[in-house]
């Protein structure tokens, strides 16, 4: 027997059911699970942060334009402060700022092939003068890599140029 | 939060900052200016911009107006479906200009890539990796010439019109890109780009080309041999006439004539004068002066040419065996260093900077060889087969100028092609240009050598070779009166080459290019120094002929295929004179060929070169006579069958004899099967044919077990230079031995091997072979067991798995280096010796680099034909990069624009009239530009 049945309804007793030790809060049951993106703590409107998601895209898109090339990683540094403020988590942060670089690098290489371009042979062209398989894909792949990178290191400076958050 | 979790958290993020902008900083420095030779990424790839922009070079072009600066009058621009143009003008500068334009649209990166070799800038670009480039070209002087031959041209001539018109048209493409940025991937990657042109870079260029062809080092690598082999055996195995039998064009009678002086703006005469120290020019134009007097003819024969002059071979090494000072004066140990060192240097130059083996077909016919009269002409330059291809075709026509044919990008002249007159292709004579001198020189007097009875200061140049991603090298080059100094290791030895004292080539063309008749053509090649070229020729009249034109150097004493002694007794005493070269006219059997073969007979009374320096074997050549004196009334289709013949003529001669010495061996199943394979083959070697790898395989070993162990007995410094050095097929002087020696001296004593300097290994088994009834036979008994074992080891089953496709292919490699960009390797028919000739080894990348066949009908009509691998385009991203390669393959050819057809638009530009572009050679739409003031 674990139990002394002659204090059982004594204080200091087990009870049978809920454990509950004295002094310790109720606590709540668990609400249910409902997948999100953001914190709750974010500050503006989620369709804001996609309109500003939108215009870092085309930021860079207007950098390669005319030829800033350093634009993706000022549009990441821009995304890390601002993220002080948004408080997305990395997670999230990150990939989002890699896909606006290399959208913004690759929607004008598309739209370039479209309009005629040979933009299929010269990726081939670079990725073989660069000592790499001599594949289209490969060309493109570097190409949005470098602005993937430089979004990365903007990002991650931004992010160091702003006070940690205070769970760390 | 406590105080130290507080400072924790601080540090940490003071951390995170600092890494974090580091890393940015370096990825940003990265990005924006590249490391070392590593490309600044984030500039060269941003899209629209860098490397991407040279996409727009790889569309085709559109029809279009277009402003140049420059043009005095509108010329009018038709590009074929293969983008040839036919550039129509009003005067030949507008020509010229619009040809600067178009080569520098789609071919600057070639042109730069070029004019940086030539002048020493390659590591400007390529970083590193091209500094002994640099130095090579530093060192000898290409750019040196190109100015001192801008120098001196008159202005107002023709030649010096044209090259500044096509730098003009050059620099307004130029102008071009630097406004819209659109660079070729190359540069914008490197972010190096093109300076303006000038005509010193053409010329530089066309020194550059006249290296290619004619600068050697085989007196080096006569010194080696004969300092590991011994006198005898080297002029006995490296004669100066070839020991087999070969056809010469100018069979000969010949003229006996006094020398003629050499001219050329950096003559030892320009050297001496440039430098204070050295005597005066007079002085050394009145010392040659008294050579050349002193170096008649008559004297020749008596001089260091009495091989030649002889008629010998055997003579001339019973000269060097017989004369003890010759023996006594064999390469010291100092010398074979300083050889050892030169070679090394050479040995680092980009492959194709220097001869590596360019050989060539031109053959001419008339009268009753050529379906309904007429003359025909067929031009196949065997040159590096690279992406983008050396030439570039196109037609050019203004009032007096009416040109169609290749032409090299960066020199505005049609080097091969036709006018309505008259047509012309040419080959590389091979004599030699190179003279090495062994300067005497005293640790007491330092940069000073001792010449013509006393002593002398060396004038040295300074040069900074400038390194992309690297430290700037600095270069001192001595100068002594013979040239530039190339090494002082062991021995002072300076070079004395011909292509270092300037050509007129430019004016040449020109005038080739407007000549109309063989008198016309004749004269215009007068002044043609080098490389010395054999230039054939036909006409609308039926002639046919062919000069050898160039400066062949002559010298005063000792033997001019070895290192010479430079106190000034054996210097350059001066040329044959133009009237007496090898030249042919309308020969009687109405063919003529030039396959680099000795172009004279053993009795032509001047020094041409030996066996080893480095004329062809001649089995090309006797291919070419044997098929133009079999046939008669040929069509264009007959010289195309030629031009794609894979026929073995050295097979045709020693297979039979091979298979003779295989009678009454015993044979394994596999050897038994070999033979048969041989005795029943065509001597074809095509793609397919497994006979034809037996037979390669087996002249290599042939030639490696003849003389590889005398290599091996005399310690010969193989690595050295292992073209010039190394026994193997191409080693003319070699196959030459070894062909005469199985055709008609089956007992020589070169089959007796030397004991070998090592013992075998105790338990090394090699296989026993029946002797033969002669040590040839055993020999090639032995070659034979060797060919077939290793076929069977590296291709397995028997001779029908041994296509010569699977050893043998072909590439076309890129000039980028980046070998995506280049074409093959692909199995290939052919060798060294066959018409459709693959050189450069089991995977060739040189061979016929532009077919051509021009046939002048009755009436003095003409119809070209011609192909070469690669395309009009360097773009790799556009279509008409590689579009020719296809039909070069297969043997077909495109109709060549008509000279005759472009000369009748020039005239109706020059009158004004609107539409003059005829029709294009395929008869397609085309692509016209109109280029205005």
């Amino acid at each position: 027997m674990t139990a002394d049945f002659k204090r059982l309804g004594k204080r200091g007793s087990y009870r049978l059911g809920r454990l509950r030790a004295q002094g310790v809060a109720h606590s709540q049951p668990p609400s249910p699970f409902r997948p999100r993106f953001t914190r709750r703590d974010h500050r503006w409107p989620v369709s804001v942060w996609l309109l500003g998601y939108l215009a870092g895209v085309l930021l860079i898109i207007a950098g390669a334009a005319i030829g800033w090339w350093f634009v993706p990683f000022a549009a990441g540094v821009l995304a890390g402060l601002v993220n002080w403020i948004g408080r997305w988590p990395t997670r999230i942060a990150l990939p989002a700022v890699v896909v606006a670089a290399a959208a913004g690098w690759g929607v004008p290489l598309f739209w370039a092939s479209l309009r005629g371009q040979p933009y299929g042979a010269q990726a081939r062209v670079i990725a073989a003068l660069l000592g790499l398989p001599a594949y289209s894909a490969v060309g493109v792949a570097v190409t949005l890599l470098v602005a993937a990178a430089q979004a990365v290191a903007g990002y991650w400076l931004g992010r160091a140029l702003t006070p940690l958050p205070s769970e760390y | 939060m406590n105080v130290d979790a507080r400072r924790a958290r601080k540090i940490f993020q003071a951390g995170n900052g600092v890494v974090a902008l580091a890393v940015s900083a370096c990825l940003l420095g990265l990005f924006g200016l590249g490391y070392g030779t590593v490309p600044a990424f984030g500039r060269v790839l941003v899209p629209g911009h860098g490397a991407w922009t040279s996409a727009a070079g790889g569309k085709l072009p559109v029809s279009q107006t277009l402003s140049l600066a420059g043009l005095r009058a509108p010329v009018r621009v038709a590009f074929s479906p293969q983008g040839v143009p036919s550039v129509s003008a009003a005067s030949d500068g507008d020509a010229f200009l619009a040809l600067g334009y178009l080569e520098a649209r789609f071919r600057l990166g070639e042109m730069d890539l070029e004019r940086r070799v030539a002048e020493g800038r390659l590591a400007q670009l390529t970083g590193p990796s091209g500094v002994a480039s640099d130095a090579f070209e530093l060192r000898l002087g290409l750019l040196r010439t190109a100015r001192l031959e801008w120098a001196a041209m008159p202005k107002a001539s023709p030649a010096a019109r044209a090259l500044t018109a096509y730098s003009r048209g050059v620099n307004d493409y130029l102008a071009q890109v630097r406004a819209n940025g659109q660079w070729p991937a190359q540069f914008a990657l490197a972010r190096v780009y093109p300076r303006d042109w000038t005509p010193v870079d053409s010329l530089a260029v066309q020194g550059e080309l006249t290296q290619e062809l004619d600068f050697t080092t085989t007196p080096l690598d006569y010194a080696l041999l004969e300092r590991s082999l011994g006198v005898r055996r080297t002029m006995q195995w490296f004669p100066v006439l070839p020991p087999n039998q070969q056809i010469p064009y100018d069979p000969g009678p010949y003229r006996k004539l006094p020398l003629a002086p050499v001219a050329g703006v950096q003559t030892a005469a320009a050297r001496s004068s440039a430098a204070p120290a050295v005597r005066s020019a007079a002085a050394v134009v009145a010392a040659a002066a008294r050579k050349a007097a002193a170096t008649s003819a008559a004297a020749v024969s008596t001089a260091s040419y009495r091989g030649a002059a002889a008629g010998c071979g055997a003579g001339c090494v019973r000269s060097r065996q017989q004369n003890p000072q010759a023996q006594a004066a064999a390469p010291s140990a100092g010398l074979a260093r300083a050889a050892t060192a030169i070679l090394a240097a050479a040995s680092a130059l980009p492959a194709g900077q220097l001869y590596s083996a360019p050989a060539s077909n031109a053959w001419a016919a008339n009268g009753p060889k050529v379906a309904g009269g007429g003359a025909m002409l067929a031009g196949d330059p065997h040159l590096p087969q690279t992406l983008p291809s050396i030439w570039y075709q196109v037609a050019l026509a203004a009032p007096g100028l009416a040109v169609s044919g290749a032409g090299v990008p960066g020199l505005p002249a049609i080097l091969i092609g036709h006018n309505s007159r008259i047509a012309w292709s040419l080959t590389d004579t091979q004599s030699q240009a190179t003279l090495f001198y062994a300067e005497r020189t005293s640790p007491a007097r330092p940069r000073q050598y001792f010449w013509d009875g006393r002593w002398r200061s060396m004038r040295v140049l300074h040069y900074t070779i400038e390194v992309r991603g690297g430290a700037a090298r600095q270069l001192y080059v001595p100068l002594t009166v013979h040239g530039p100094v190339l090494t002082q290791d062991g021995q002072t030895v300076a070079v004395d080459w011909t292509g270092a004292l300037g050509s007129p080539d430019e004016a040449v063309m020109l005038g080739v290019d407007e000549a109309g008749s063989f008198g016309q053509f004749r004269a215009a090649l007068a002044n043609w120094r080098a490389p010395a070229l054999t230039f054939v020729y036909a006409d609308r009249n039926g002639n046919i002929g062919a000069i050898s034109a160039g400066y062949y150097p002559q010298v005063s004493g000792g033997d001019p295929w070895l290192p010479l002694p430079g106190t000034g007794a054996d210097d350059v005493a001066g040329v044959i004179p133009y009237a007496a070269v090898p030249r042919g006219y309308d020969p009687r059997a109405h063919v003529l060929t030039t396959a680099n073969q000795r172009p004279a007979g053993p009795s032509y009374p001047y020094y041409l070169g030996t066996s080893a320096s480095f004329f062809d074997a001649g089995y090309r050549a006797d291919a070419e006579y044997a098929y133009l004196r079999r046939h008669s009334s040929m069509q264009p289709a007959s010289f195309a069958a030629l031009q794609l013949s894979t026929g073995d003529q050295l097979a045709g001669l020693i297979v039979p004899k091979l298979t003779a010495a295989l009678k009454g061996m015993p044979l394994t199943p596999l050897q038994r099967l070999a033979r048969q394979s041989l005795a029943s083959w065509n001597d074809q070697m095509s793609a397919g044919s497994g006979a034809a790898s037996i037979w390669w395989t087996f002249w290599a070993d042939y030639l490696s077990g003849v003389f590889g162990p005398w290599w091996q007995a005399a310690k010969v410094p193989v690595d050295a230079d292992r073209s010039g050095l190394a026994v193997g097929p191409g080693q003319f002087s070699l196959d030459e031995d070894l062909q005469n020696w199985t055709l008609t001296d089956q007992r020589n004593a070169a089959f007796t091997p030397p004991p070998p300097p090592v013992a075998p290994a105790p338990g090394s088994r090699k296989p026993v072979i029946p002797p033969g009834p002669t040590p040839a036979a055993t020999a090639m008994r032995t070659a034979f067991v060797s060919a077939v074992s290793q076929l069977s080891v590296l291709l397995g089953g028997g001779p029908g798995r041994w296509q010569w496709g699977k050893l043998h292919t072909r590439q076309f490699p890129s000039l980028t280096q980046a070998a995506a960009l280049g074409y093959g390797p692909r199995s290939a028919g052919g060798d060294l010796w066959t018409v459709d000739a693959a050189e450069g080894g089991m995977n060739s990348e040189i061979g016929p680099s532009f077919r051509m066949i021009v046939r002048w009908k009755g009436g003095g009509a003409s119809s070209g034909q011609s192909i070469y691998p690669g395309g009009q385009s360097e773009n790799p991203a556009s279509p008409w990069y590689t579009d020719l390669v296809g039909d070069w393959w297969a043997g077909t050819y495109l109709p060549m624009p008509s000279a005759r057809q472009a000369s009748s638009t020039a005239a109706t530009a020059a009158t004004g009239a609107a539409g003059a572009a005829g029709p294009g050679p395929a008869g397609a739409a085309r692509i016209e530009w109109e280029l205005r003031p």
